[in-house]
């Protein structure tokens, strides 16, 4: 009815094709829109690379690379400057990086993001902390503590402790950290474990390894501490190749019985740095996900271990009999042997995964 | 003097390699990503590949295995020369038969030195 009186009105046709152009004329201004804008973003682009190109140029050929550049105008010339020595710095030591470095300060690159960090929009604040973190200045030391205590976004707390920790020099620093962690919501084990694995990498570069030693020792026992943390920082000392800290560990391993995390990361942290002691003892521990652990490894110990590997054949959980018979697999003629009496168990999963693993061998070799 | 190809994705880095390696007497050429790398590696036929691994369309890994597999290219030494410091990483260049692995921030006389070391021992230079 509606429809009926709708069409039959004579301004109707004219007012369908008024509604046509309209919608037509604003979807090719949307298109030409779009269009300068991305013409105006490549130039910008284009602009920013050359800008670069420039500033790494400058940075090799001359002692004082600020008397051959311009001064930045825009966040476009900041962002190129940033990035350029960001990049320099991230790859290059020595010489080069210093006068890439020395060329922020001349330029007052690292005011322009400071004062950026003061910023209302959150994630302005968090984009510019990341600059300042990847051209990891000296200065950020003092600058990033003061900023923690007065940001409200912890989006941007956990940035700057990021940040903090690409420049960590001692025990002290690395406990401040720490402190400051505890201090927020836990994130992901990825961020708490690449926090302390900055810490050690710049340890390391410093010389100073064994200042993280004596951090692991003061937090052993420290109830401020979250325990995942500390399973964390056990973590990152595995992904950093850690050396000299088996006693510690060790120390760790003992102290934490009860918590199997806590106990893995000790395993996989001992076995990195070639001290495998404790491991016969582990494969007939009562936590299954810490045997796991122990029968990734198991095939580097010596033939001590056959015994458990045969029983761990046995056991009711999957992932222990595969990989029971993976290590017995990889130990050798004498692995190997037992797998070859396993396959015909009456235990039919027992012998599924010794033909499993004697299958895989063979088609390795 | 030997040839060298530099895969990077950073203009930076290829710059600066480019410079310092041609300053000490060697032929640079370079590629932006993975797959240029692979395609520059076949044609130039370098005496050394120095190979970052976080790029675009191909990482170094895949590159370093392609690269292995090819009866061409399989003699080429490779360094991998990246940021990704955990041992994990560096287990799996060696794995994939490298030559060296060398972590970010990198000392560029150092591995000036390390490059003319391998490269006379090998008799290329």
């Amino acid at each position: 009815m509606f429809l009926t009186r709708l069409t039959s009105s004579p301004h109707f046709y004219t007012f369908l094709y008024i509604a046509i152009c309209m919608l037509a004329a604003f979807n090719i201004f949307e298109v030409l829109f779009l269009l300068v804008h991305k013409r105006r973003v490549e130039k910008a682009e284009a602009k920013k690379e050359l800008l670069k190109h420039r500033i790494t140029t400058a940075v090799i050929t001359v002692t004082d690379p600020s008397e051959l550049l311009p001064a930045p105008k825009d966040s476009t010339d900041h962002e190129a400057y940033s990035e350029a020595v960001a990049s320099i710095i991230g790859s290059f030591q020595g010489e080069v990086a210093e006068r890439a470095i020395q060329l922020i300060y001349k330029l007052k690159i690292d005011r322009y993001y400071q004062r950026l960090c003061k910023n209302p929009v959150w994630y302005k604040r968090a984009h510019a902390v990341d600059i300042l973190s990847a051209l990891k200045l000296t200065r950020n030391r003092d600058f990033f503590p003061d900023l923690f205590k007065t940001e409200t976004s912890n989006d941007v707390k956990y940035r700057i402790i990021y940040g903090l920790s690409l420049l960590a020099r001692d025990q002290e620093y690395i406990y401040s950290l720490c402190k400051l962690l505890s201090g927020l919501p836990y994130l992901t084990a990825k961020y708490t474990e690449d926090v302390f694995f900055n810490a050690i990498t710049a340890l390391k570069g410093a010389g100073r390894e064994a200042e993280f030693k004596f951090f692991l020792k003061r937090i052993m026992a420290a109830p401020e501490i979250l325990t995942i943390v500390k399973r964390d920082c056990l973590s990152a000392c595995h992904a950093a190749g850690c050396e000299q800290m088996d006693l510690i560990v060790m120390e760790y391993y003992w102290t934490f019985q009860d918590e199997p995390e806590v106990m893995i990361a000790c395993i996989k942290s001992l076995v990195s740095m070639g001290d495998l002691a404790i491991l016969p003892s582990v494969l007939r521990h009562k936590d299954w996900r810490v045997r796991l652990t122990a029968l990734k490894s198991a095939h580097l110990c010596g033939p001590e271990v056959l015994p458990a590997l045969k029983d761990s054949l046995h056991d009711t959980n999957y992932h222990l009999r595969i990989n029971a018979a993976l290590a017995l697999a990889r130990f050798g003629a004498e692995g190997r042997a037992i797998l070859r009496g396993e396959a015909a168990s009456p235990d039919k999963f027992a012998a599924d995964a010794a033909r499993y693993a004697l299958g895989s061998a063979e088609a390795a070799a | 003097m030997a040839k060298i190809l530099v895969v990077d994705d950073d203009d930076s880095i290829t710059l600066i390699c480019r410079v310092y390696l041609t300053k000490a007497g060697h032929t640079i050429e370079t590629a932006p990503d993975g797959a240029a790398g692979l395609e520059k590696a076949g044609i130039f036929k370098p005496d050394l590949i120095l190979l970052d691994i976080n790029m675009p369309k191909m990482s170094g890994f895949e590159v370093a295995k392609r690269l292995r597999e090819d009866p061409e290219t399989k003699d080429i030494p490779i360094f991998i020369m990246t940021s990704l410091k955990q041992e994990i990483n560096i287990k799996k260049g060696y794995d994939l038969g490298i030559e060296d692995y060398i972590t970010k921030p990198a000392n560029i006389e150092h591995l000036k030195l390390k490059i003319d070391r391998f490269l006379t021992k090998r008799g290329s230079c």
